[in-house]
């Protein structure tokens, strides 16, 4: 029995296994440097090829956000162009408002002008019908005596 | 965000302990090569963009992630057995002392002659073996917290478990080496 050797607190014993912990991970550092050389070149090649994809995955993101950028870019650019169409598209709507409005005033003087004339007929002497009357156009057309 | 050097330089520092750590895990030389070639890829591809800082506690876990998968897809019934061996109960350490083992260690650092040294390299084979040996939970914990130096959060962040078992899973590992190391007359 060699319990009595033993740390008799907890805090010594986990002081003597870190001890020993360590002491053999030190062994096992000096074992893990002694790889034969296939091995070594395998782990290098590895490590290569992780540092290409690392690069290959760090181009794209950089790719990604160089084509979001440009994406942003061409939509500031697709909203400015409509814009510009918009203000070119000002006289054209422009003139047809125009035409509408000057058709809207011709019309309106053709009613006017036909009220007029009706007013005239109504308020004239001789009725409406006298003037559709084939003989009271007869009559005009005689020379007076 | 770690530069190409730093990734390269991080990755080469970790390389062998990382195969080390897969052989220890899988038993198999090339099995190790592929896993530990899976996870630098997996960490330069998908965390690239993370400080140097990160990438140690990073790569553990994913190296973790990739053995596990490898288990996974060879579905190797001996690693389950193996893990089923983390519930047996502990066994008593009435006759073995800690300190004994610390001690043959502490002395074997002395200057040493060609038989010295042949010694030497055969009891790092013996700890090797032995670091093999363990039980799944209690190897990775062990390597974590006292090769690659995390500290007891980090081993339980990469382990997914609670500090508490990472403490019991190193104790158990440690004792388990000693007393191994101690019965091989590693009295060494």
């Amino acid at each position: 029995m060699n319990n009595s050797n033993t740390a008799p607190i907890p805090g010594g014993l986990q002081a003597l296994e870190a001890r020993l912990a360590h002491r053999l991970a030190a062994r096992l550092s000096e074992r893990a440097e002694q790889v034969p050389s296939d091995v070594a070149e395998r782990l290098r090649f590895a490590r290569e090829r992780a540092v290409e994809r690392a690069r290959d995955a760090r181009t794209a993101a950089e790719a990604s956000h160089v084509a979001l950028t440009a994406g942003r870019s061409a939509l500031l650019g697709l909203a400015a162009a409509w814009w510009v169409r918009l203000a070119s598209a000002v006289p054209l709507i422009a003139l047809a408002g125009g035409l509408f409005l000057i058709q809207h005033w011709h019309t309106q003087a053709q009613i006017a002008a036909a009220a007029e004339i009706d007013a005239d007929l109504l308020a004239d002497d001789l009725p409406p019908s006298a003037y559709s009357d084939a003989g009271f156009a007869e009559f005009l057309k005689t020379p007076r005596e | 965000m770690a530069s190409e050097k730093e990734l390269s330089d991080f990755l080469k520092s970790i390389e062998k302990r990382a195969y080390k750590r897969a052989v220890y895990a899988v038993r198999d030389e090339d099995a190790a090569l592929d896993i530990v070639q899976d996870a630098m890829i997996r960490l330069a591809e998908k965390y690239f963009d993370r400080p140097a800082a990160e990438l140690p506690l990073l790569f553990q876990r994913i190296l973790s992630n990739a053995t596990m998968d490898w288990f996974r897809r060879q579905k190797v019934r001996s690693a389950v057995v193996r893990n089923f061996s983390e519930f047996e109960s502990p066994e008593a350490d009435g006759e073995f002392d800690i300190l004994e083992t610390l001690e043959v260690l502490g002395d074997s650092t002395a200057s040493e002659s060609a038989a010295d040294s042949v010694s030497r390299a055969q009891i790092l084979l013996a700890i090797e073996a032995e670091v093999a040996q363990l039980p799944e939970r209690q190897r990775e914990a062990f390597l974590l917290r006292y090769w690659e130096e995390l500290d007891v959060a980090e081993t339980a962040a990469a382990m997914g478990c609670s500090e508490g078992s990472v403490k019991t899973h190193c104790s158990r590992a440690v004792h388990a080496l000693a007393k191994a190391l101690q019965a091989k007359g590693i009295a060494l």
